[in-house]
């Protein structure tokens, strides 16, 4: 860990964006609380093109660290942070040292919890929009979680990293494809890991699926549908329109492509092997009609807080399809207002296989081969070939590594059904023994991404957008990631 | 442009195509060709997406009305799949067969000996050659003549249809390409003809229940729709030879786009009254690659291995996403060889329900106060509020009239569950009051213009390819399809 930054680390900071991007984008002083509605947009010509590696900067898809026996954590965002904390405060080697939110009742309530499963209390920050800035200060942190409202993402972990500190950033890392370059570019100028908290990658079908894909079980690859499609209305204690949702529903007024990527996306590139022997090549966007905000409006007059006088130009449905260098495809899709239930999608399709997700079900091809199918059994794929009971029982006998390792564990901590836990066990544990963890500062840039690309596709009228490559080249011959455990 | 030239095979296609740009309409079908798909005419992204002026003396066919008649007579060429529409006609008793067409003989004794036993009366028989059709359709007792030949035969046989006074009813895609759309709408207007597509799928029970509901504002806003063509066909019926293993194979070879795009399309359009009101405006395609019709070949050398040279381009599995005049959204997908079973999707999303298909389920919107719904019901969409045996019971309540009608009857006689014949019973039943059927023309242009154009956009990489207008801005005005009965 690099010793504490002198005072003209800000101004440095500040002086190399300007200086790499041309001045079109500032980093975050102490004073400016930032609006993503004023963050700068490419156009289209430019957006996809890759930018030119930095003087001195280094790759950071296989760093490695020293390993420690301990890994210190701080938290910042409280709210979807606590999970965070609860599971620091359940792994044996991790110290929750300090937790920071804007609402001092949080920070006391989460230093208490951390008190009950240690017997450490950790610091406490709280009270306004920069005292982050102190915790981040401090010189006994390993790792920071940052767990903000999504405009903050950037500049919390770009400081994160210029002072030393790991990066584990919340879901979607960058607003813009510029402020995904600035999280890549930190990463291999400070040495630091800045992985994307995709949970969703270690749900249990999830790294299932993984862990058969891995295998070649699916034979090859052509195309997967992932999706985040979450009727967001009304969570029975509040609506959309509400307080609570101020800052999430600011998105919904000038941004019309997908807003939240990564819960499907995240969890298909992995199947894929996206950043690691294929990459992104280019993603048509086009969304239908915005009903669902505004009638939601019009059905809980009188209007709340500030949502009355918003304008929200993102429509209902997104649907984007990416187009990869090796020429799969994947359908994205994003709906938080409509009456429909939950799903993700979580499909991958392969010459030898077919797997969908709510309700989960497999079909295998009558020519598979693969040696964990019984050869006597016949099977064919013009019905699912396993699901309900079946299914489960041939995914419990399939368990990817992890989940037989921690599943049950996992489950019992809790967070989403279990997956927080693990993969907070899982990259907390990387960091242990310094090695890379599963999800990079590239997976956090090239999937969060896609919120700015959608869009600009949208904007151009559905025109295909060049996908730029963080990695510079770099995924053409990155390594698949190993079948963790 | 032609992807495949021959310079020994007469053009009459390309004469064709020429004339239907306004050099004068007499592109009959000579008796030396056989019509090559690859010598179709394919435009390009300008040229594809321009609506042609109408030819002096045309007139519109929307609403084209004709003498009513106590009997529908009936012609079928093509009795692989027409084989359907002469069990159908011969169980209406408004109908007569008066004559059946195939190339084998043996195909046309069967469905006449099944006419005679059905009605008493025997049609006359065509057979032998590719132009016994032409002498049939010379008669002058045919009303209506069913085209369910291959799809390059479809085009010059209805243009013949309709030049000798008949309705012309095509099997599905009516047209390979856009310019044989304008061929089609340009001699129905023309000859004052219908010229209608056949596509079954809109009288399945499942898709008329979704378009009751939809025609009565059940779904709300309409923002979204899914629909496909899955179905794994990669083992069997595309190698196999003497049926549609003879030609269907063939498309996989030069084109890339969706190939057969009416079947999930043709319902998905009715709800969303494309050409009623709403019309398609663009269509961004992306395929994956293509994997699994060479390696069945490989693996399985079907047929003696006498196709080991044939080279497949299209992708295993085409996305396509439509943007309507209404803002709309449409994805559509096809995918012929992959181990998946069957689906069409037949999704609709609208503010107030979602239902999806494969299998049916309806979610409803809490604040849908819709009369069809108990109002003392308490029902959430966060799950599937109807589904199964729930849903079952809510779609026989409220059952399409159509469905009502016929379709136990429908289900006696058969054809793909019953749909068959609930199309060629609401068809003909169009013909003898004289009203303009269900599907038009136009329907036909529309939905089959998706092949070229899909494929068009693959090859130029996904641009957006905007949409013809075969209603020549007819389609802000034509009202929608009622409901019928």
């Amino acid at each position: 860990m690099l010793p504490p930054e002198s005072q003209s680390r800000r101004d440095f900071l500040k002086f190399s964006a300007l200086a790499g991007l041309g001045g079109t984008h500032l980093v975050s002083t102490a004073e400016a609380k930032p609006d993503p509605a004023q963050l700068t947009h490419l156009t289209t010509d430019t957006i996809g093109k890759m930018r030119p590696r930095p003087a001195g900067n280094k790759p950071v898809w296989e760093l490695t660290t020293r390993p420690v026996g301990k890994v210190r954590i701080g938290v910042i965002g409280l709210n979807r942070g606590s999970t965070h904390v609860k599971s620091g405060s359940l792994l044996p080697f991790v110290e929750v040292v300090a937790v920071c939110d804007i609402l001092d009742d949080r920070a006391q309530a989460q230093a208490e919890i951390v008190f009950k499963h240690t017997g450490k209390r950790p610091a406490i920050y709280s009270g306004d929009e920069n005292v982050w800035e102190k915790m981040v200060d401090r010189d006994d942190i390993d790792v920071v979680y940052v767990a903000t409202p999504w405009e903050w993402h950037k500049p919390m972990a770009v400081r994160a990293m210029s002072l030393g500190k790991h990066a584990f950033v919340e879901v979607n890392c960058g607003v813009t494809v510029d402020e995904c370059w600035e999280l890549v570019d930190a990463s291999e100028k400070y040495q630091r890991h800045c992985p994307i908290l995709e949970n969703c990658a270690y749900g249990e079908e999830e790294l299932f699926v993984l862990n058969l894909a891995r295998q070649g079980f699916f034979g090859d690859l052509k195309h997967a549908e992932c999706a985040y499609i979450h009727d967001q209305r009304n969570s029975g204690t509040y609506t959309f329109l509400d307080k609570q949702r101020e800052w999430r529903r600011h998105y919904a007024t000038f941004m019309q492509g997908n807003v939240y990527p990564t819960h499907g996306l995240g969890t298909v590139s992995q199947y894929l092997g996206m950043g690691r022997g294929d990459a992104f090549k280019y993603a048509v966007s086009v969304s239908s009609p915005e009903f669902g905000l505004s009638q939601l409006r019009e059905k809980t007059k009188p209007n709340r807080d500030r949502s009355q006088d918003q304008k929200f130009v993102c429509g209902d449905m997104n649907t984007t399809i990416i187009k990869t260098m090796l020429g799969r495809t994947i359908v994205v899709q994003h709906d938080n207002t409509s009456p429909r239930p939950y799903t993700r999608g979580n499909m991958l399709s392969g010459s030898q296989a077919t797997f969908c997700g709510y309700p989960n079900r497999l079909a295998v091809d009558e020519d598979n081969k693969h040696p964990i199918l019984d050869p006597k059994e016949k099977r064919n794929s013009h019905s699912w070939t396993y699901e309900g009971d079946k299914l489960t029982k041939f995914m419990q006998a399939n368990a990817h590594p992890l989940i037989k390792k921690a599943g049950n564990d996992a489950k019992k901590v809790g967070g989403h059904g279990g997956m927080d836990h693990l993969m907070n066990y899982r990259f907390l544990d990387c960091i242990r023994q310094g090695i890379t963890p599963d999800m990079t500062v590239y997976d956090a840039a090239s999937w969060s991404c896609l919120m700015d690309l959608s869009d600009r596709s949208v904007r151009d009228g559905s025109l295909p957008i060049a996908y730029p490559d963080f990695t510079r080249g770099g995924w053409k011959d990155l390594k698949t990631l190993p079948l963790i455990s | 442009m032609s992807l495949h030239e021959n310079p020994n095979r007469r053009d009459f296609l390309k004469l064709g195509a020429i004339a239907g740009l306004g050099l004068g309409l007499n592109a009959i079908p000579s008796a030396d060709a056989k019509p090559d798909p690859r010598d179709l005419k394919l435009l390009d992204a300008h040229d594809i997406s321009a609506t042609r002026p109408r030819p002096a003396g045309n007139k519109p066919v929307w609403n084209l009305t004709t003498k009513p008649i106590e009997k529908v007579r009936v012609a079928v060429i093509g009795l692989n799949r027409g084989r359907s529409h002469v069990n159908s006609a011969a169980s209406i008793p408004f109908a007569e067969v008066v004559a059946v067409c195939d190339i084998i003989e043996s195909r046309a004794q069967s469905a006449a000996e099944n006419v005679k036993k059905k009605t008493g009366k025997e049609p006359a028989m065509y057979f032998g050659d590719e132009h016994a059709w032409e002498k049939m359709l010379e008669r002058d007792d045919i009303d209506v003549v069913f085209v369910a030949t291959p799809w390059e035969w479809h085009v010059p046989m209805a243009l013949k249809v309709m030049q000798q006074g008949k309705h012309a009813f095509i099997e599905v895609s009516p047209a390979v390409t856009v310019d044989q759309c304008w061929q089609l709408v340009d001699m129905a207007e023309k000859t004052q003809r219908h010229c209608s597509i056949i596509e079954n799928c809109c009288y399945g029970e499942e898709e008329l229940f979704v378009l009751n509901l939809a025609r009565q504002g059940f779904f709300g806003d309409l923002k979204h729709a899914e629909c496909a063509y899955i179905h794994n066909l990669g083992g069997g019926v595309l190698w196999s030879l003497g049926s549609e293993g003879d030609w269907r194979r063939d498309y996989h070879r030069f084109m890339d786009g969706n190939l057969y795009p009416t079947h999930g399309l043709g319902p998905v359009a009715q709800y969303l009254n494309i050409g009623r009101g709403d019309a398609f405006k663009f269509v961004v395609s992306v395929s994956s690659p293509e994997f699994n019709l060479t390696q069945y070949r490989d693996k399985h050398q079907p047929n003696n291995g006498q196709h080991k040279d044939e080279k497949f381009v299209c992708g295993d599995m085409n996305t396509s996403i439509i943007k309507t005049q209404l803002g709309r959204t449409i994805m559509i997908q096809h995918d012929v060889v992959s181990p998946r079973p069957y689906t069409r999707i037949n999704a609709l999303c609208g503010t107030e329900a979602t239902f999806f298909g494969y299998p049916a389920r309806l979610a409803i919107d809490a604040d849908n106060k819709h009369p069809i719904l108990d109002p003392k019901e308490k029902r959430s969409s966060h799950e599937w509020t109807y589904e199964k045996e729930k849903l079952t019971k809510f779609m026989k309540e409220n059952q399409h009239p159509l469905i009502k009608k016929i379709g136990e009857l429908g289900k006696k006689v058969g054809g793909h569950g019953g749909m068959d014949f609930v199309m060629a019973y609401r068809m003909l039943d169009c013909v003898r009051q004289g009203i303009t059927p269900d599907m038009t023309v136009y329907d036909a242009a529309d939905w089959s213009s998706i092949l070229e154009i899909s494929a068009r956009s693959v090859k130029e990489g996904s641009m957006p390819i905007q949409c013809p207008d075969f209603t020549r801005g007819g389609w802000k005005t034509i009202p929608p399809l009622g409901i019928v009965s």
